[in-house]
């Protein structure tokens, strides 16, 4: 403990440094936000816009009636995924670490092989599904096809493996089925990794890009990812408007890594720093 | 008990699911497929309800959004018939458009660069305009060149050309003044020796570079020509690598390694020619005229002219870039698609759409009109336009640009010499075409 | 008893499946039944765009492979590349997810600010990388500053794929660190507690409980690193413009996948080459779960 205590200063002076090499970027993709375009290109680096201007956080609000729209199908889409995830991601991977039946180990790694395809080959075929369907520019396009998925299936199952079994043999005694164990005493226990799921399963889907892009072609369904993307010219990027929407994107997926970070405090520190 | 109990919920959950997300897609696919029954609509009564055309293009400015908007809002008041619905593609343009022609759910029209004309029109996904095209929409109007561009082999005609830019040399007044140059250069050597004066050095580090360069195929093929190289032959295989074409590109090469008096804009930390330029960090670039509205908006201290390319070996060079719109082959609306085809690219709809200068026009006509041919900033450019070498060279071209690149980049940064890096890639890329076949 | 025992195992049946049920619909529909239609692309001479067309060519695509030199660097700077990033970017989230599970002064704001790289969006990223690396940036008047020699970073190709990697480093780093924030509350106090008792100091703690209690999460941070980072596309696109160059230093194999799949079309080749690269991936992770072998189903 003590030992811990005598290079606390060099903790803090490694951390700050980590902390402007990781903020600097981002309190630059702020300031720029604020210049207009011929500031931004004059080159230099300055954080503070000379001429600081809200044109073009108004020129997207204002310009794109849609924006209001696109907002609210990011949200609808990415708070859905994000719900159905959690549930059948946690489902499938406490199956896979704890349930023991026939076809759970090709499973798991039938699990491994699908993260393991690069989903550029996937990209033409999941779009003729999609169109057989008749899902094209409609929310279940990208929502469906999302619900599970198979990284955070393998990571919860990672969690679920270094679980605790006295609770679970506990339950059972006490005459909880399956379900019930899960739902009543695991899930809960599960918190730390839920609220870590949460959290990418959001930014994931919040910031999904390539979906949307292929699969709406309505202006209407178009995601705030897509929406925002469209300042780019063939040979010119406007990088004040993507700048300020790239702020705009950010924020909701920060806010709920702050908000949900609480759940990363509730357990044991480990060093006995009293 | 409990536990079965909770089987059933789950079990119904996912149930639920499936089946609200088919319920959904009835709702949406109402909603979503007004095209459809307005097409049938058309068919059999026209005046009831308009026509639906969708016509699909990449990104751009919100002022070159809003001019476009301005475009189709004319054409849809002379046409109450037609309504357009605009689809903008925000990125990986020809990935999108690809999937969606493979999912035979393309919009009616959309924007093709010449460059990746020769693909599609081979796989036989767009519309020869031959049969539309009657002597009032005067086709000779148009520029030679940008129309060639979207012909096949066998002469049909698959796209009309939008706009076009050839690249001009754009040279820094101010800069030019201080260094006591009267005129722009007009030939190689006279650009090297301008270069050479206009670099400005603090001690071995350049801090503004004589000429800007672009070291990739599209902006350099005229440089491969211009000694008599090839940059491939009729079958599609890559030959740039024979001395000739190396002549013409070791222009490029050495006035960056040897002579330190060129560089490219990542060598400044510039994104683009144009920026370079405007940043005053390249006394000249070679730039097109997308660069023109973008300088004089974002650097407007920035007192710059434009000249023709200089000549390479006695001759005049430059590329030229030009953008069509095309017509799906699956359309089904293909009728109405052809007037709004038809009205973008007649005189009345290219004058608007090029009149704030974002774009020049295709049309001998338009250009006279707007006097581009005598502007002082754009007459170079649009004089370029009967000796450019267009940005276009087969179905072939993406698997050469692709090794082109790779390899040219290695030269220019001094990684490999420029015959090797040549050699390299042609080997490369006449390999994988030959695999592909 | 056995009566029990089959029970217990129907019982198990049941409640596995019906927990993998909604897992079994969506990935089967969605990612098995495209990755079924590459692999059967994969035996053809495949023209989707127009005519579609499938030639059975059988192991041609394979074949085309031995051949093709531009695989094979690709393979070598994406495993280059992964033997730097993957045991870089897991030390490095371990050690923050560490010590910002200590009860620190500002605990919170450092949480968030290593958090940023993640949420900041890759177009800015690579904008603000391209003004750190080109050759009158940043990191070169760092180096010069303390008389180190500078590099052209994005055009030398020597030192190109370095550039990429702190880059990656940099931005997936935060994102195994609060997967490893959330392991840490996992591991039981008592375990600690015994520890305090027997005497054992931080450092003890850390190599003794914390890291072997970790271990699963561990095998799932190298294993997605690894994956990761054989998937590597996006910032070798943008750097290089598609091209993979400078002499093919960024080229990765996504990337050649990409190039086969949309530039030039060739479809069964490239459902080919990505097979290739999954199976390459599989070796790797099952060579790692001999050497995480911690774990057994109870």
């Amino acid at each position: 403990m003590r030992s811990i205590n005598r290079f606390r200063p060099l903790f803090y002076v490694l951390l700050s440094v980590y902390a402007l090499v990781t903020f600097i970027p981002f309190l630059w993709a702020l300031s720029a936000s604020f210049k207009s375009l011929p500031e931004i290109v004059s080159g230099g680096i300055h954080f503070i816009p000379k001429h600081f201007t809200l044109d073009n956080y108004q020129t997207i609000f204002k310009q794109e009636p849609m924006f209001s729209r696109w907002f609210m199908n990011s949200a609808f889409i990415a708070i859905s995924v994000t719900v159905f995830n959690l549930l059948f991601n946690s489902m499938a991977g406490y199956a896979l670490a704890r349930i023991r039946f026939p076809g759970s180990t090709l499973m798991f790694y039938s699990i491994l092989a699908m993260i393991m395809i690069p989903g550029q080959l996937t990209i033409i075929p999941s779009y003729l599904i999609i169109k057989e369907l008749g899902w094209l520019n409609s929310y279940q396009a990208i929502i469906v096809p999302m619900a599970a998925q198979a990284t955070y299936i393998f990571m919860m199952r990672q969690f679920f493996i270094s679980f605790p079994k006295e609770l679970e043999e506990a339950a059972e005694l006490d005459g909880l089925g399956r379900f019930g164990l899960f739902f009543k005493v695991v899930l809960p226990l599960a918190k730390p990794a839920l609220a870590a799921q949460t959290i990418f399963i959001f930014m994931g889907a919040w910031n999904e890009f390539l979906k949307p892009l292929m699969l709406m072609s309505d202006k209407s369904m178009f995601t705030l990812s897509v929406g925002l993307n469209t300042f780019k010219g063939q040979y010119i990027s406007f990088w004040n408007y993507i700048m300020a929407a790239s702020i705009i994107m950010t924020i909701p997926a920060l806010l709920i890594y702050i908000f949900f970070n609480r759940f990363f405090v509730q357990g044991i520190t480990f060093t006995g720093t009293k | 008990m409990k536990q079965r109990l909770s089987t059933m919920l789950v079990l119904m959950l996912a149930l639920v699911m499936v089946v609200s997300a088919c319920g959904n897609n009835s709702k949406n696919g109402e909603s979503a497929s007004p095209s459809s029954s307005a097409s049938n609509g058309a068919s059999q009564s026209p005046a009831k309800e308009p026509v639906e055309v969708t016509l699909a293009g990449w990104g751009s400015s919100p002022e070159e959004q809003a001019l476009l908007q301005q475009v189709l809002d004319e054409f849809q008041a002379k046409n109450p018939d037609v309504k357009v619905k605009y689809e903008v593609i925000a990125d990986q343009y020809m990935d999108v458009i690809k999937t969606r022609l493979i999912g035979n759910e393309a919009p009616d029209l959309f924007y093709l660069d010449a460059f990746e004309a020769p693909a599609l029109i081979e796989k036989d996904v767009l519309e020869p305009l031959d049969g539309y095209v009657t002597p009032e929409f005067d086709i000779d109007d148009f520029e030679a060149p940008t129309i060639n561009a979207f012909k096949s082999g066998d002469g049909k005609l698959y796209g009309l050309p939008k706009d076009t830019s050839t690249l001009a040399l754009f040279y820094n007044k101010k800069m030019f003044a201080d260094a006591g140059i009267t005129a722009p250069p007009t030939t190689w050597d006279e650009l090297m020796s301008v270069s050479e004066k206009l670099t400005k050095k603090n001690g071995k580090k350049v801090e503004v570079y004589g000429l800007g360069q672009a070291p990739e195929l599209a902006r350099q093929m005229f440089m491969i020509k211009a000694f008599g190289g090839q940059l491939s032959d009729e079958q599609g295989m890559a030959t740039f690598a024979t001395p000739e074409a190396e002549k013409g590109l070791s222009l490029v090469i050495d006035q960056h390694t040897k002579a330190n008096t060129a560089g490219q804009p990542s060598d400044v930390g510039a994104g683009w020619g144009g920026e370079m330029f405007g940043q005053q960090k390249a006394a000249m670039v070679i730039e097109g005229n997308w660069a023109i509205p973008y300088i004089q908006t974002n650097f407007k201290d920035v007192d710059f002219g434009t000249a023709e390319v200089p000549t390479v070996n006695g001759e005049k060079g430059t590329m030229a870039f030009t953008v069509a719109y095309v017509m799906n082959k699956n359309s089904k609306k293909k009728e109405a698609a052809w007037k709004l085809l038809s009205y973008l690219t007649g005189k009345e709809g290219m004058k608007t759409w090029t009149s704030k200068g974002f774009a020049l026009p295709t049309r001998k006509s338009v250009s006279a009109e707007l006097g581009y041919d005598k502007d002082a900033l754009r007459g170079a450019l649009v004089a370029g336009s009967s000796y450019a070498t267009p940005w276009q060279a087969g179905s072939t071209l993406p698997t050469i640009m692709n090794n082109f690149n790779n390899q040219f980049v290695a030269a220019y940064t001094g990684g490999s010499s420029l015959t090797d890096a040549l050699k390299k890639g042609q080997e490369t890329a006449n390999k994988e075409i030959k695999a592909a076949q | 008893m056995a009566r029990l025992k089959g029970k217990n195992k129907i019982r198990d049946l049941l409640s596995g499946y019906s927990f993998m049920a909604p897992t079994i619909i969506i990935l089967g529909c969605f990612l098995l039944l495209p990755i079924g239609y590459a692999i059967y692309l994969s035996f053809h001479k495949v023209n989707l765009l127009g005519t579609v067309s499938y030639k059975f060519t059988g192991t041609a695509n394979f074949e085309r492979m031995v051949d093709d030199p531009r695989l094979w660097i690709a393979l070598r700077n994406t495993v280059k590349y992964a033997l730097i990033v993957v045991p870089a970017q897991t030390i490095l989230s371990l050690v923050l997810a560490s010590i910002l599970n200590m009860k620190l002064r500002y605990r919170n704001f450092f949480r968030v600010a290593f958090y940023l790289p993640t949420v900041t969006s890759s177009a800015v990223l690579v904008l603000i990388f391209m003004w750190i690396y080109n050759s009158n940036g940043l990191l070169n008047y760092i180096l010069e500053s303390f008389g180190l020699p500078t590099y052209n970073w994005l055009g030398d190709p020597s030192v190109a794929l370095l550039g990429i990697m702190i880059m990656n480093i940099w931005s997936t780093a935060p994102l195994f660190m609060v997967i490893y924030l959330a392991a840490l509350q996992d591991i039981p106090e008592n375990l600690y507690e015994a520890a305090d008792i027997d005497g054992a100091n931080g450092w003890q703690k850390f190599w003794r409980i914390t890291v072997p209690q970790l271990k699963p999460v561990t095998f799932y941070v190298v294993v997605m690193g690894i994956i990761g980072t054989f998937q590597l596309f996006d910032q070798s696109y943008i750097f290089s413009a598609g091209s993979g160059g400078p002499n093919n230093a960024t080229l990765t194999m996504v990337l050649l996948i990409y190039q086969y799949a949309f530039k030039s079309m060739d479809m069964g080749y490239a459902s080919a080459l990505a097979f290739l690269l999954a199976v390459v991936i599989m070796l790797i992770t099952l060579i790692q779960r001999l050497i995480f072998k911690e774990e057994r189903l109870n």
